[in-house]
């Protein structure tokens, strides 16, 4: 999938640790590891919201959209 | 263009006994036919096994002047049991037992899962897969064994097998099929619900 979870990246900035997230957002940490190796095929508003409220962030800031060659047909992969 | 709400007429859906009757999870219908099931496969089981113990004693057994009346009911004929015809009654009875023992192991593996509650799994869309294709080869089967015997064993005897006969089972073959693509759509569902974060 072309969309990246830049969330190591400003966790990094935040110097905050992912346990630390998930007992914040109320997330498992489970979850957000599956989010931040972008393993997750999608986030609720609800999670995002969360998530920006906590990093102090856009969502945009978050997500980034990476095309590569094999990401234009991959829809059904799973 | 919203239409006006209709007044309620006072009539409700009578409520059926059973529906407040839990379907999965532990303590539910499925774990009673899990029982069922385990029962049933203990005895397929021992009858596939003594069948096969039947069918390997059949190579030694000697089987002078014997005869086996082959019989549609009404009217019967006798003709002499040969080795081959033997080992061919045999091995086709423990192979039909032995096709069913097998459902049976797949069934009771999916009726696991919904006793534990979690039915929509991979495993469940194979195993249903597994079940079509040795009902099919059950089914067909037993439909050239029984034309086999109607056409070369008694001919007159017994009715030949047409394809109308097969209508049934392969409507159930089929559905059995159809529910497997249900069980996958399922799985890839809670997969997706699963990495929905």
């Amino acid at each position: 999938m072309a969309i990246r979870v830049q969330l190591d990246r400003i966790l990094a900035e935040r110097r905050m640790s992912l346990t630390e997230l998930a007992d914040r957002v109320g997330v498992t940490v489970a979850n957000l590891s599956i989010l931040k190796t972008g393993k997750a095929r999608a986030v609720r508003f609800t999670t995002l919201d969360a998530l920006c409220r906590e990093l102090d962030c856009q969502p945009g800031d978050l997500l980034a959209h990476e095309p590569g060659p094999g990401d234009v047909f991959d829809n059904d992969e799973d | 263009m919203r239409l006006p709400k209709l007044p309620a007429v006072g009539i409700r859906a009578p409520r059926l006994p059973g529906a407040n009757l839990r379907t999965l999870g532990p303590g539910s219908v499925s774990s009673l036919l899990k029982i069922a099931l385990d029962v049933a496969y203990v005895l397929l089981a021992l009858i596939t096994g003594v069948l096969l113990l039947l069918w390997v004693a059949s190579i030694f057994i000697p089987l002078d002047n014997l005869n086996v009346t082959v019989t549609d009911g009404d009217n019967g004929r006798q003709i002499p049991l040969t080795r081959p015809l033997l080992l061919f009654g045999v091995g086709a009875m423990t192979a039909y037992f032995g096709g069913f023992l097998m459902i049976l192991r797949g069934l009771r593996k999916i009726f696991r899962t919904l006793t534990l509650g979690d039915p929509f799994q991979p495993d469940n869309v194979r195993r249903l897969r597994q079940i079509g294709l040795i009902l099919a080869v059950v089914t067909g089967g037993v439909w050239l064994a029984q034309g086999l015997v109607a056409a070369r064993l008694a001919p007159g005897v017994m009715e030949p097998q047409g394809v109308s006969d097969l209508l049934t089972p392969v409507f159930s073959i089929l559905v059995v099929f159809v529910l497997a693509e249900v069980f996958r759509e399922g799985a890839r569902l809670r997969r997706e619900s699963e990495l929905t974060i």
